[in-house]
């Protein structure tokens, strides 16, 4: 032995006591930082780098200020790529404290640090020390710093051991890092630093309101027989005159482009006219193409739509609507298309095709936007259709407004209604089949008999009006309690919409949940009254059923919850969610994509749901960034017209 | 001498065009299964700016929590040099139709310069660097051409070559780990762009009136001419931006005179 043994160079006893001090003056002098150590997703072993990391826990810790040198005037320099700190701070912990408190939850969390996929770099040994490119909250100034290099000999094995570590500490250098560790003073740190982008939600819209005209003697169904070729422009549709009167037809032409050939994709009715006996000409002219040819054939005696005109643009649609008219029962139900003006409100409806047989003028839906409503009159005879060889209604009629007295002198709600009073065993009324995937609801505004009000009240057993649902390609009705495949997977009385004993003998709304497995594309559904004692007895009266969908625009995002586009998949980090009557907003960081407009955004945590209006992937908070302010002024200087014959970049 | 006032804001369209290049150019990361874990679009601005807007501007709060977000890319204009090579003819001059007068102006030939820009990259990490690089390298070979409207009062537009000279970079790996890494791309381009001087009205240039006379054999000096052939717009006022037509004239004349362009008249 070399030395002399009997002097100890500092005894375990000895050391503990330094170790113990050393804490108390930490614990007395020092401030409380938090640590937070990376958490790698992915490394790069050729290029040896980390590529991505993330910080999610956080540790309390006493830290002594060794300096603040770093803090210099020339802390801040000004560079090519705008402002940059250099803010520097070096800082003492006590190594006991780090291996004691800070190690063993390392040990409990994935190895300390692996998140992703590490290969050549191992880090499980690491735990054991702080570590380079961790971070530290520093509460004065709320400032994130990086550890760039950590000292464990200083100072020098006093009494043969060393009892703190010495950080070296800079500002950190921000990458949308992820830094959620639940502690909102640290994670808000960086709630307005990176790259943000900005969606606006489509929020308290109005909806838009349109009605259709029906004429007869108009045109039924236009043939594009050639498309053309060559056009630069959207041509001219002109059609010649009708036999009678002066209501003229009018359509635009839709253009598409072919293996770069610009030709008419169909032309969309804006006014069916009217005076039709014969078929007019159709004339496609102008637009720098040539060849396009269309006939068209015309209504006869039989009502077509044949306008539909706006009352209300609405507000607030991401993307053009879709347009549902109502059915004309016995006939072919028209159809339209809608688009939107750049400041999302509704820009026209075109008709489609103006379907054949209507008695009346039917309704115009309008679904998308802020509320998803299919809104359909219950008086109106061409909501109702045949299905699964039942007739379209039994033991139920359209009544006129009645005197609403006694038990059968009709309702009197000021107008006509459907009103189940027939003398039928049971009764039913069949709505046409509609697209019911993104309804949740299903609500009838209906007065209930109540012995005085016109109605007599339905009090015994089946007496209370349900929902059945037929399937597309279905062969039978089903109570929808029960799924496709003839299970009772509901309560039997899930499917009640009106129970008995309820209503107040006046007109209200009574409401009721569509099962997942009861809706879908091309469902029917079905009003249906089990029992009745006879035409005298238990009658409703309905004017109008809605199917909603009661699941989007509502919930609150929170803060670092990930977010998902239900379309595009992309997801997203909530930064911000602003939700006011005149805006709702989100700013979003570590996006893997771009979202879509209209698709419905759904929190992770919140379960929140909303449609987007618009997306922006330009920086929203950083002011570093002119990528938009370069862009807007590049576009009106430099032509974008002249494409490459090669090819497009 | 010079001091006839005009600012075309060429050399700041230059800048735009250049800029705008680069605005949309978008970096991945991926998590350890390959999945995208964020797609960032990487921050450009024009280098230089004012101090004291750098500062309130990027540091609005004074204890700003982080020392920069990255990647970051800057882009500013170094030289101007004259381009001898695409020199041309000093006095030759062209007409254009001002939009904004509606009036025919006399333009010089554009003076030819070289604008001289950098482009430099700063990222975080070295593979953010290269994909950045590698997006924007396939388009130079070794110009990327843009067409410019420089003088949008007379609709004049120019294809603008931007050369890619060079590229350096600069990766601080090495030292004291004191000293953080910086990695810095240079790409060095030049724009080919022109100068225009002082566009001036021009009295002249405008053929309002065409006047044929037509003789009854080719030999002009023993024929006499039969008839003669005028067109003028319709209307007379109408300038070249106007929607026009024409007045055409057909007139017999037996008169055995000869016309003559110097005197403008009959001899």
């Amino acid at each position: 032995m070399s030395l002399n043994p009997f002097f100890l160079q500092g005894s375990p006893n000895e050391q503990f006591l330094v170790q113990d001090l050393i804490n108390e003056q930490l614990k007395i002098y020092g401030i409380e930082v938090n640590y937070l150590p990376r958490k790698i997703f992915k490394t790069d072993n050729i290029i040896r780098e980390i590529q991505s990391s993330k910080f999610d826990d956080s540790f309390a810790l006493e830290a002594y200020l060794n300096n603040y040198d770093g803090y210099a005037p020339d802390s801040d320099i000004m560079t090519k790529f705008g402002l940059r700190l250099k803010n520097e701070i070096s800082l003492t912990i006590s190594r006991e404290r780090y291996e004691e408190y800070i190690v063993p939850f390392l040990e409990g969390i994935s190895h300390g640090i692996e998140e992703g996929l590490i290969g050549e770099f191992n880090f499980a040994d690491l735990i054991k020390r702080p570590k380079e490119g961790d971070l530290i909250y520093f509460p004065l100034g709320k400032r994130l710093f990086e550890i760039k290099r950590v000292e464990s000999e200083k100072p020098f094995y006093q009494l043969g051991s060393s009892y703190v570590y010495e950080l070296s500490c800079e500002l950190f250098e921000y990458e949308n890092e992820l830094i959620d560790t639940s502690i909102e003073e640290i994670d808000t740190t960086v709630e307005d630093e990176g790259y943000i982008t900005y969606m606006t939600l489509v929020g308290s819209g109005v909806t838009a309101v349109a009605t259709a005209g029906i004429s007869t003697n108009s045109i039924r169904e236009i043939s594009l027989n050639n498309d053309g070729s060559g056009y630069t422009s959207t041509p001219t549709v002109t059609f010649s005159a009708p036999n009678s009167g002066i209501n003229t037809a009018t359509a635009v032409a839709i253009t598409t482009s072919r293996a770069n050939v610009q030709s008419i994709l169909r032309l969309e009715l804006t006014n069916g006219g009217s005076g039709y006996t014969t078929a007019p000409t159709i004339t496609i002219t102008g637009g720098g193409g040539t060849g396009a040819a269309a006939t068209c054939s015309v209504g006869g005696t039989q009502f077509s739509v044949s306008s539909i005109s706006i009352s209300n643009p609405g507000t607030q649609y991401p993307i053009a609507p879709t347009i549902t008219i109502g059915s004309p029962g016995v006939g072919v139900t028209a159809t339209a298309v809608a688009g939107i003006t750049t400041d999302n409100k509704l820009d026209y409806i075109r008709i489609l095709n103006p379907g054949i047989g209507y008695t009346q003028a039917p309704t115009v839906s309008i679904i998308g936007g802020s509320t998803s409503t299919l809104n359909i009159a219950a008086n109106n005879s061409d909501a109702y259709g045949a299905a699964a060889g039942l007739t379209a209604l039994n033991g139920v009629s359209i009544q006129p407004n009645g005197t609403g007295s006694g038990e059968t002198g009709g309702f009197n709600i000021g107008q006509s209604y459907l009103g189940f009073v027939g003398t039928a065993t049971s009764r039913h009324a069949i709505l046409t089949p509609i697209d019911s995937s993104d309804f949740d609801t299903m609500s009838i505004n209906a007065i209930v008999g109540n012995d005085s009000n016109g109605g007599e009240d339905p009090d015994a057993t089946n007496e209370e009006l349900r929902l059945h649902y037929l399937e597309s390609g279905g062969s039978s009705f089903k109570s929808i309690s029960i799924n496709p495949a003839g299970d009772q997977i509901l309560s039997a009385s899930a499917d009640v919409i009106i129970a008995l004993g309820a209503g107040n003998g006046a007109l209200q709304d009574f409401s009721i949940n569509i099962p997942s497995h009861a809706k879908g594309s091309g469902f029917t559904y079905m009003l249906y009254q089990g029992a009745n004692s006879n035409s005298e007895h238990d009658h409703y009266g309905i004017t109008n059923i809605k199917y909603q969908s009661s699941t989007i625009g509502i919930g609150t995002y929170i803060f670092n919850e990930v977010i998902t586009g239900e379309s595009s998949g992309t997801t997203a980090v909530v930064k911000d969610f602003t939700n006011t009557s005149s805006l709702t907003s989100l700013s979003l960081s570590i996006n893997t994509g771009k979202f879509s407009n209209g698709e419905v955004i759904v929190g992770s945590s919140s379960s929140a749901r909303y449609t987007v209006l618009d997306y922006d992937t330009d920086s929203y908070e950083n002011t570093y960034d002119s990528n938009e302010d370069i862009e807007f002024e590049a576009d009106n200087i430099i032509d974008f017209s002249e494409s490459n014959p090669f090819g497009s970049y | 001498m010079l001091g006839n006032y005009f600012y075309h804001e060429i050399i700041r369209k230059t800048i735009i065009s250049f800029g705008t290049l680069f605005n949309n150019i978008s970096i991945r990361h991926e998590k350890g299964d390959g999945s995208i874990l964020d797609e960032t679009k990487v921050g450009l601005s024009y280098g230089p700016m004012q101090k004291f807007l750098a500062k309130i501007q990027e540091q609005s709060e004074l204890t700003r929590p982080i020392a920069i977000t990255l990647p970051r890319m800057s882009f500013e204009m170094t030289t101007i040099q004259y381009d001898s090579t695409r020199k041309t003819g000093v006095t030759q001059t062209f007409k254009a139709n001002d939009t904004t007068d509606n009036k025919t102006k006399k333009v010089f030939m554009p003076v030819p310069y070289n604008i001289g820009f950098e482009l430099n990259i700063f990222t975080k990490l070295n593979d953010d660097a290269l994909q950045i690089v590698e997006q924007i390298l396939p388009f130079f070979q070794p110009s990327f051409n843009l067409t410019v409207d420089l003088v949008s009062s007379i609709g004049e537009k120019r294809d603008i070559p931007i050369v890619l000279d060079s590229i350096d970079f600069q990766d601080d790996y090495e030292g004291s780990f004191q000293t953080r890494r910086a990695l810095i791309y240079t790409l060095r381009f030049t724009a080919k762009t022109y100068l225009f001087g002082s566009i001036a009205d021009t009295s002249d240039g405008l053929i309002r009136k065409v006047q044929a006379d037509v003789y009854a054999d080719t030999n002009t000096k023993t024929a006499k001419r039969e008839m003669r052939y005028t067109a003028v717009p319709n209307p007379i006022t109408a300038e070249p931006g106007d929607d026009f037509g024409f007045t055409e004239e057909w007139t017999f004349l037996p008169d055995s005179k000869d016309y003559s362009p110097t005197r403008q008249e009959d001899i």
